[in-house]
């Protein structure tokens, strides 16, 4: 078994029309045996940019801390919002910095650019970018969330619909993966603010 | 006296420390050993698969790239950009681990420009080329980028393969990556001395196309990048599409299960959160001239 | 056995330099200052469609081959330097901006803004004011670009570590005429071309001798482009030939 495999995940981050949005499971696990169902995976990173982490939660904990510090180091000595790509960059080179003893989580960038246009990213652990322009996915039934994404996904989605692909997709790919699950989160992100849903998913 | 000195290299003006950072590699070494059902395997990071070729023809060089990004066996990028820019007149393909090639040839590139800056010349292939080897071959291996290297500079044009372990080679045409044995079979067969650049193209893009289909790890679309002894650069960001997603998925008649209305998924609890305003700016107010007077 | 205390051969020297006189002074950095000021001319003007500085590069003796100077160096993309005062000092000052600018582009993926280089280029001053072993730079910085918005900039850097955006300014000999010289000649919507001749003009005010293409030098900016060129000899006579 993978070290990236140890605590479970899933992550998906989409874009529609205008919008874009980025969704998660909740569960954390020591393999096999489930310790918590309101684990935090996706994080805010500004306004119109989030980030998900998934791989080992100890990682996933520091990388967001070290992010988020970076990321506000950064707008206070540019006195300016970091936009998505350069988020996305930093994020690979930070990951990169540690190519030989890596941090073990595969991040998945989310956010909408200063003219409202999706972006969206993803990377391995030694930050390898991927960029494209419907959908991304991470954590450990990615064959799963290739699946479903290749099948629900449609261009020009509106907000709403948007939400719904996401939570169905999700929800049909961690029920067939043990080791993600137990409830899920979806964020919508549009231009006037952020739809933030818990979902309500299978508890086994 | 010792409390006015500093120490020999003053910590303020000592630049700040480069290079890859090792901090993590022991607590990852005992987490690999501490699996309770033997150790952890190594996490994966994402290969490029790839079938990366370079040929020289009578006025310049053809490279070639496919565009499929691999970890394991999932396909995670279906249009990757291969073909990197190192400077105005040479770019370079890459294969081997996906972040490896991005991240060496981004480095050497910055290299690059930096020396082209203070000595106001054109980079040649070769200075790319050893810049390259050296630091290859200062990780021994372990970064893992096999690269075709190519441009034109006042030698004339040059095509060079690097090995993940620093060893090069100067050659009219290569082929790297999973897929070199079907492109090299397709140069072996058909490539002569020559070339007009159209024939190079063909040759390129024939060589990519049966490293796409018949290399597992390699897919997708066919890039060339053309770069001429005049110094004009052509980019052909998939110069052949032979497997488009788009039919496909238009060809899929789409189920109405596949279309969810609205309010399908059980939701526990919705929160809006609105963007915060940035304060006021000009367009939130009148502006009226003052009065001097 | 006698244990000698660990002297290392120029600990002695590596104290500040630069210390406050009683009266509040750093007499190290006015007199780095002066060096700015003994150095040779170096103006620059922001206007609404670029940003051009130009500089004096007469040499002491004829027999300098005047095509191996240069004192007006590009960053990177869309950015450019000129100084004032002592050539070496501000060599150092460029490799450094050069360097942290490229690292900035692999941090980030894009270029570093002219602020930024601006403040990172202050700092360093900075630090050179207050560490062991060292002396202050003895060259003032004229720092063209522009920022996120494309709008141009003009930024000027001294040895203190004070910096500060400019429309229109000078720094070395003769700086106080030729800044007031460009007060009355700077107006809101002067274009980059109208701005290349006023630093003409400003440069020829108060120069020795015959002002040519071969004993001045001129860096252009241009924002539709966001290129920065250093005008070639041939360039800079024919804008010299068009305005006399």
């Amino acid at each position: 078994m993978s070290i990236l495999e140890y605590n479970g995940a899933a992550i998906i981050a989409m874009a529609g029309k205008n919008c874009v949005g980025i969704a998660a499971d909740t569960r954390l696990g020591v393999q096999a045996q489930t310790v918590a169902c309101d684990f935090k995976k996706v994080f805010k990173m500004g306004d119109k940019l989030f980030v998900g982490l998934a791989g080992l939660a100890s990682d996933v904990q520091t990388l967001d801390q070290l992010l988020t510090f970076r990321k506000n180091l950064y707008e206070l000595k540019e006195e300016r919002e970091m936009k998505p790509k350069v988020f996305s960059a930093m994020l690979s080179s930070i990951l990169y910095e540690k190519r030989f003893g890596p941090y073990f989580a595969e991040p998945v960038v989310a956010g909408l650019d200063d003219d409202g246009k999706p972006f969206l990213s993803a990377m391995d652990l030694i930050g390898a970018p991927v960029y494209t322009d419907d959908f991304v996915v991470s954590g450990t039934c990615t064959g799963n969330l290739y699946g479903m994404c290749e099948t629900l996904y449609k261009p020009d989605l509106e907000p709403d619909d948007l939400f719904e692909t996401l939570a169905q997709a999700l929800l049909a790919s961690v029920d067939r993966d043990a080791l993600s699950g137990w409830g899920g989160v979806v964020h919508i992100i549009t231009k006037e603010g952020v739809t933030s849903r818990e979902l309500k998913g299978r508890q086994d | 006296m010792s409390e006015f000195t500093a120490s020999e290299t003053p910590e303020s003006i000592a630049p700040p420390p480069a290079g890859f950072s090792f901090e993590n590699v022991k607590r990852n070494a005992a987490i690999s050993a501490s699996g309770t059902t033997g150790a952890y395997t190594q996490a994966k990071a994402m290969k490029t698969g790839t079938t990366i070729v370079g040929t020289i023809f009578k006025g310049g060089v053809v490279l070639g790239a496919d565009t499929r990004a691999t970890g394991d066996t999932t396909v995670c990028d279906k249009n990757c950009e291969k073909i990197h820019y190192m400077a105005p007149n040479i770019y370079c393909c890459g294969a081997g681990t996906a972040a490896d090639t991005e991240k060496t040839t981004e480095l050497i590139a910055s290299q690059l420009e930096l020396l082209r800056m203070s000595t106001k010349t054109q980079s040649r292939i070769v200075t790319a080329c050893t810049l390259l080897k050296r630091m290859l071959f200062r990780y021994q291996g372990h970064v893992s980028a096999a690269l075709v290297l190519g441009g034109c500079d006042i030698n004339g044009p040059h095509v060079y393969q690097i090995y993940p372990h620093g060893s090069t080679g100067k050659l009219p045409y290569t082929t790297m990556g999973s897929g070199s044995l079907a492109a090299m079979s397709v140069f072996e067969s058909e490539w002569k001395e020559d070339m007009t650049e159209d024939e190079a193209k063909g040759l390129v893009e024939r060589a990519i196309t049966a490293g796409i289909f018949n290399d597992l790890g390699s897919g997708s679309n066919c890039d060339t990048c053309v770069i001429r002894m005049d110094g004009s650069i052509q980019m052909n960001r998939g110069a052949l599409k032979e497997n488009p997603v788009e039919p496909l998925r238009d060809a899929i008649k789409r189920s109405d299960r596949f279309n969810f209305p609205r309010g399908t998924t059980a939701v526990l609890s919705t929160e809006f959160v609105a963007h915060k305003t940035k304060g006021l700016s000009l367009d939130d107010v009148d502006v009226v001239t003052m009065d001097t007077n | 056995m006698i244990i000698l205390p660990n002297i290392e051969g120029d600990s002695a020297y590596s104290f500040s330099l630069t210390t406050f006189s009683r009266t509040g002074k750093l007499l190290q950095i006015e007199y780095a200052l002066n060096a700015v000021s003994n150095g040779r001319l170096s103006l620059g003007i922001a206007t609404s469609d670029g940003v051009v500085i130009a500089t004096d590069k007469k040499v002491s003796s004829p027999l300098i081959d005047v095509d191996n100077v240069g004192k007006i160096s590009e960053i990177e993309k869309g950015m450019g330097f000129v100084y004032s005062g002592l050539g070496p000092d501000a060599r150092v000052v460029v490799r450094d901006a050069r360097k942290k600018a490229k690292s900035y582009k692999l941090m980030y993926g894009e270029e570093k803004t002219v602020t930024e280089v601006v403040k990172s280029t202050a700092s360093l001053m900075q630090q050179y004011t207050q560490s062991g072993g060292v002396r202050p730079f003895g060259c003032s910085i004229l720092a063209a670009g522009l920022d996120e918005n494309n709008t141009p900039l003009l930024y000027q850097v001294d040895p203190s570590g004070v910096f500060m955006g400019w429309r229109a300014t000078a720094i070395g000999k003769g700086y106080v005429s030729a800044k007031g010289f460009l007060e009355k000649r700077w107006n809101e919507d002067m274009g980059i071309e109208d701005g290349i001749h006023t630093a003409l003009l400003t440069m020829r005010e108060g120069f020795e001798g015959e002002i040519t293409g071969k004993n001045i030098e001129v860096g252009v900016l241009r924002k539709d482009t966001g290129e920065f060129k250093v005008l070639t000899e041939e360039e800079v006579q024919d804008y010299l030939n068009e305005s006399s």
